[in-house]
């Protein structure tokens, strides 16, 4: 799957570009979901299953539905193939057409942002997590007045805590080791706790 | 002509200050913690839950019914403004009524959802006050082959939904079943596909699913074309709804509202696979189904009728049997039994009031909910004019914490963010997510309603087709696939044939 | 049956009387912070050079403890964790939040209690049907993970049959079993409930498990007609037999149940099934300083001692004599153990 979101230019010259091998990409999807899908099924337990079951047992219905997406993801590939024989040919999935430029470094950028957010999240807690995570996505996607910024960052930070460790009651993470410590003393500071 | 009178006696309970309030406080929190992208209703009224304590019995139903009614709402709110559905059952409202808002219409889409969200409420809570009895004994009728059977219905109408490749939508769809299977099977206590993670072991669970696929995926998108929030206008004003617009989809409003009445009553479905299901039915009945998905005024309409027409229904086996079928009532439920309160047919007999009492006020927040949800909708469209990247950055925070606060869990956030970068390259590459989503939905209820059947009639296949309700309803999802895909095959047939000519 | 006052009756005056006298558990938090008062920032210097959990027991508890309630809300659990948080908060004087962290039969929740850090902020409630679910292979948890508080709740289970249905006693059901397939809703395979039903077998009276993953679905299934009896707690249940809807047939103990002196055990009908109770406990992760746990079981003492918990714990047929110490650690240990044996049968 990777292959096939890695490309940059805008449809339409993709498509005029589409040749040789590149017109095959778009297969790819199908084809890593039929191995997927013949794969899984000897993976479904990593304990031992007891011998005697009522009934059809834990492993039917996830079969049966790994078996259909093998079918279909079969026939998937084998209709793109038969299309893509001819130099006309399109494949079943046609990428989206962007109505203004895409910046796909960007888009990469802020992807990597929200999974180390939320890596962060267990390790330094809701509180800072959030502010950093704040801070930085505003920073990066053009709000760059401190006077702005700062008030934003902060007032946002505690008006979530408020509204959801205090009022909703809700146990999100205070981080781990002194984290944990920062994020009490956050908490009785602000009322909170 | 006694449950007039009840009624009249529920209603003017319902006019005191405090009741009132109470309800008005719940329809209002319902309705923007819809709206807020990653808290869904179910969510909000979990969070709520200990405050009902404080509470009386009635006034706990009031306030928690009024985070119900509007909570459906609310999710359509930033479906409808920013292609994020707040709640799973909004999503339809990511399609045309999305669609409406990139024409420059979101103040007519927001019209006819609320109008039609309030009058399937409405009809609901109708049925609830008069007709509870009798839908009471013909849910008991229901068993498990029935629910099965109502559960494939709502799989066929995705596949209804699908424009143009069905094939491509089947494999989305089996994707997301496949993705319900994670964790510990319904029937046997066997954990599959965990990979020796205990914390797989658990599941995924679709709100999780939905959050990161349909927010993280659209906020991103935000961040690399630089586009802005604000309503569009077109000619310097925004086109408002008028009442012609209303009446023009009065007859998706009903269909939808009969739906969702029906679908409500099934346990485990709810809203979602009544809106999709509702949505489905629209595109074969309509004159315009070809052109759903682009902004058609009775793809919005129906759904959003049917999901809220599934609140008063859901809340008839409830209050008359003692039995939640959702993760809404559930919590109802948990409510009225912290106050020693255990609904069932008795509480009919021995506490009238309180049950006309609720009644009136699911009445009444269905009528005051076109306030505010509209209210609310303007608070929205005014918060549209900060700077997106501000904007984005909470969404996402709200995203993580709804996540969380699913079942309070960090690994429910990291399966989010992990669906929010696979629905990225998803939405980059064309493969779509909803049915994904659905069939993350209606894939565990499928399979436990399958196996449970088949356990209760000694392994006999025939059950389903068997029994007369249950064999109806998958005649017609075999009736509604044919249905669909006809035009399909006929097309492509004469197309074949123009090329060879 | 008919001497006793339904449930809704007593419980309502109670429940609106509560609510004045008893401070909304949030403003207790109130008191607990004002009290800190001044050493807020010495309280939390210490806390942050020291980390948590160092502080002295004079201190403990000085902020809110979570509450974790390992099902989701609106089970016998969630009502269990629930009313025991509220009831706590008054004799440890802080809020008690309560958090559901549902999933693979409440081991999630048990994770989330053993992976906290084992300073007391944490407890959770441990059930009987958890503690069954490791004897098939589910989750990580262990008994040695936890330390039993108490176990404050524990009833056993009954069948039960449709008040409209044809057999209207033990006796009748199992011998139409003999002959006939009968039907029984359960929670699952390889639960209490199929160990309960595979010593029926043994004895001669096969009946068809037919497990519903959701309990409302289960409990709907005799009433509309779709299963022939019910295995259930009659706490879960209490709204059908009082509407008279389910009817109890046979307890599954060594004596007749209190609430149903009419309802004999499946030993005087001539099969010994017993030691399979439903019980609820409340536990913290092991390792929590001796100290702090005294603290919590006395709490726990005096909440359960309350006239709002007898009412509750009556209204669910789950009234015990609260078991602690090494007796509910083994409880615990041998349940695990006892279900195990059972299933490799």
């Amino acid at each position: 799957m990777a292959g096939t979101i890695r490309e940059n230019q805008p449809a339409a010259e993709r498509e005029a570009r589409a040749s040789g091998w590149r017109r095959f990409v778009p297969t790819l999807l199908p084809a890593g979901l039929l191995i997927l899908a013949l794969i899984l099924p000897a993976r479904m337990f990593s304990r031992g299953q007891s011998a005697d079951v009522v009934g059809l047992g834990p492993a039917a219905w996830p079969g049966a539905m790994l078996l259909a997406l093998a079918v279909l993801s079969a026939i998937w590939v084998a209709r793109d193939l038969w299309a893509l024989r001819r130099p006309g040919g399109q494949p079943l999935l046609t990428p989206v057409v962007e109505e203004g430029p895409y910046a796909m470094g960007k888009a990469v950028a802020g992807l990597v942002m929200i999974v180390v957010y939320g890596w962060l999240l267990s390790v330094i807690g809701f509180a800072l997590a959030s502010a950093l995570f704040i801070a930085g996505w505003c920073v990066f996607g053009g709000v760059r007045n401190p006077l702005v910024l700062v008030p934003v960052t902060l007032i946002g930070t505690v008006a979530l805590l408020w509204l959801f460790m205090g009022l909703a009651l809700m146990p999100l993470p205070r981080g781990q080791g002194v984290f944990d410590g920062f994020s009490i003393w956050l908490l009785q500071t602000t009322g909170i706790y | 002509m006694a449950a007039f009178e009840l009624l009249g006696g529920g209603f003017s309970a319902a006019f005191q200050l405090w009741p009132f309030l109470t309800i008005v406080t719940g329809l209002l929190v319902g309705v923007v913690a819809g709206a807020l992208p990653g808290i869904s209703f179910v969510n909000a009224m979990a969070m709520a839950l200990p405050f009902t304590y404080v509470m009386s019995p009635t006034q706990s139903m009031l306030f928690l019914g009024g985070i119900y009614v509007g909570g459906v709402f609310g999710g359509s709110i930033s479906a409808i403004m920013i292609n994020v559905p707040g709640t799973p059952a909004s999503l339809p409202a990511t399609w045309d009524g999305y669609a409406m808002t990139k024409r420059g219409e979101v103040k007519r889409a927001l019209a006819i959802a609320v109008t039609a969200s309030a009058t399937g409420g409405l009809v609901s809570a109708l049925v609830l006050a008069f007709l509870s009895a009798p839908f009471a004994t013909f849910a008991l009728k229901f068993s498990q082959p029935e629910f099965f059977a109502a559960t494939v219905l709502g799989l066929v109408s995705v596949i209804a939904i699908a424009k143009d490749r069905p094939l491509v939508t089947l494999v989305s769809l089996v994707l997301g079943i496949v993705v319900g299977t994670v964790g510990v099977d319904p029937l046997y206590g066997q954990a599959r596909f965990s990979f020796g993670i205990p914390e797989m072991e658990s599941g995924i669970r679709f709100v999780v699913v939905m959050i990161g696929l349909f927010a993280i995926g659209e906020v991103v998108d935000l961040l690399a074309t630089n586009r802005d929030l604000r309503p569009k206008t077109q000619g310097g004003r925004q086109i408002g709804a008028k009442l012609a617009d209303i009446l023009g989809v009065k007859g998706a409003i009903l269909r939808g509202t009969g739906i969702g009445c029906l679908i409500g009553m099934i346990p485990g479905a709810g809203a979602t696979p009544g809106a999709v299901i509702a949505y489905g039915v629209e595109k074969q009945v309509s004159t315009r189904g070809a052109e759903f998905g682009t902004g058609v005024e009775a793809g919005l309409a129906a759904p959003e009728a049917a999901k809220n027409a599934t609140t008063g229904a859901a809340m008839v086996p409830l209050l008359t049997l003692g039995i939640p079928g959702s993760a809404a009532t559930a919590i109802m439920l948990a409510a009225m039994m912290l106050h020693g309160v255990n609904p069932g047919p008795l509480l009919f007999i021995m506490d009238p009031s309180m049950v006309y009492t609720i009644f009136a006020a699911m009445i009444i927040a269905n009528v005051l909910m076109i306030g505010a949800g509209l209210g609310v909708a303007q608070v929205f469209s005014t918060l549209m004019r900060t700077p997106p990247a501000i904007l984005a950055a909470f969404i996402i925070v709200l995203s993580v914490i709804g996540a969380y606060g699913v079942r309070n869990n960090i690994f429910d956030v990291w399966v989010c963010l992990a669906f929010g970068v696979l629905g990225w390259g998803m939405k980059r590459i064309g493969f779509p997510s909803a049915p994904l989503v659905l069939g993350v939905i209606l894939g565990p209820l499928a399979e436990r309603y399958f196996l449970t059947s088949l356990a209760n009639s000694q392994q006999d296949w025939t059950v389903f087709v068997t029994r007369p309700i249950s064999g109806t309803i998958l005649a017609l999802a075999g009736v509604f696939v044919l249905w669909s895909l006809w035009p399909g095959i006929i097309g492509r047939l004469a197309r074949r044939r123009e090329r060879a000519a | 049956m008919t001497n006793r006052t339904p449930i809704a009756a007593t419980s309502r005056p109670a429940a609106g009387r509560a609510a004045p006298d008893r401070p909304h558990p949030r403003s207790r938090a109130v008191p607990a912070a004002s009290r800190a008062g001044l050493g807020v920032l010495a309280a939390a210097a210490v806390s942050l050079g020291m980390g948590a959990g160092t502080a002295d027991a004079q201190d403990y508890p000085d902020r809110p403890i979570e509450m974790v309630v390992t099902f989701g809300p609106g089970g016998g659990a969630d009502l269990m964790g629930r009313t025991m948080a509220r009831l706590l908060e008054e004799p440890l004087g802080v809020s008690i939040p309560v958090s559901n962290v549902a999933g693979a039969s409440g081991n999630a929740g048990l994770t989330r209690l053993r992976t906290n850090p084992a300073d007391g902020y944490t407890i959770g409630t441990l059930i009987s049907l958890t503690v069954a679910s490791w004897a098939s292979g589910l989750g990580d948890n262990a008994p040695e993970d936890f330390q039993v508080i108490s176990v404050v709740q524990s009833s056993p289970s009954f069948l039960f049959v449709p008040a409209n249905g044809p057999h209207q006693s033990a006796e009748a059901l199992f011998e139409y079993a003999k002959s006939n397939p009968v039907t029984v809703a359960t929670s699952g395979y390889g639960t209490q409930d199929d160990v309960t039903l595979k010593l029926l077998a043994n004895a001669g009276i096969t009946m068809e498990n037919v497990p519903f993953q959701a309990p409302a679905e289960r409990y709907a299934s005799p009433i509309g007609g779709h299963t022939m009896a019910i295995y259930e707690e009659p706490g879960d249940v209490a709204q059908f037999i009082e509407a008279g809807q389910l009817v109890p047939v046979v307890v599954f103990s060594e004596e007749r149940h209190p609430a149903f002196p009419d309802v004999p055990t499946s030993a005087e009908l001539g099969i010994d099934i017993s030691g399979l109770d439903n019980y609820r406990s409340v536990a913290v992760p092991a390792g929590v300083p001796e100290d702090r746990v005294a603290i919590l079981e006395d709490a726990v003492a005096q909440a359960v001692s309350t006239e709002e918990w007898q009412e509750f714990c009556e209204s669910t047929y789950t009234c015990i004599e609260p078991v602690t110490g090494e007796a509910a650690q083994a409880m615990v240990g041998d349940f695990r153990d006892l279900i195990a044996e059972q299933l490799s049968q």
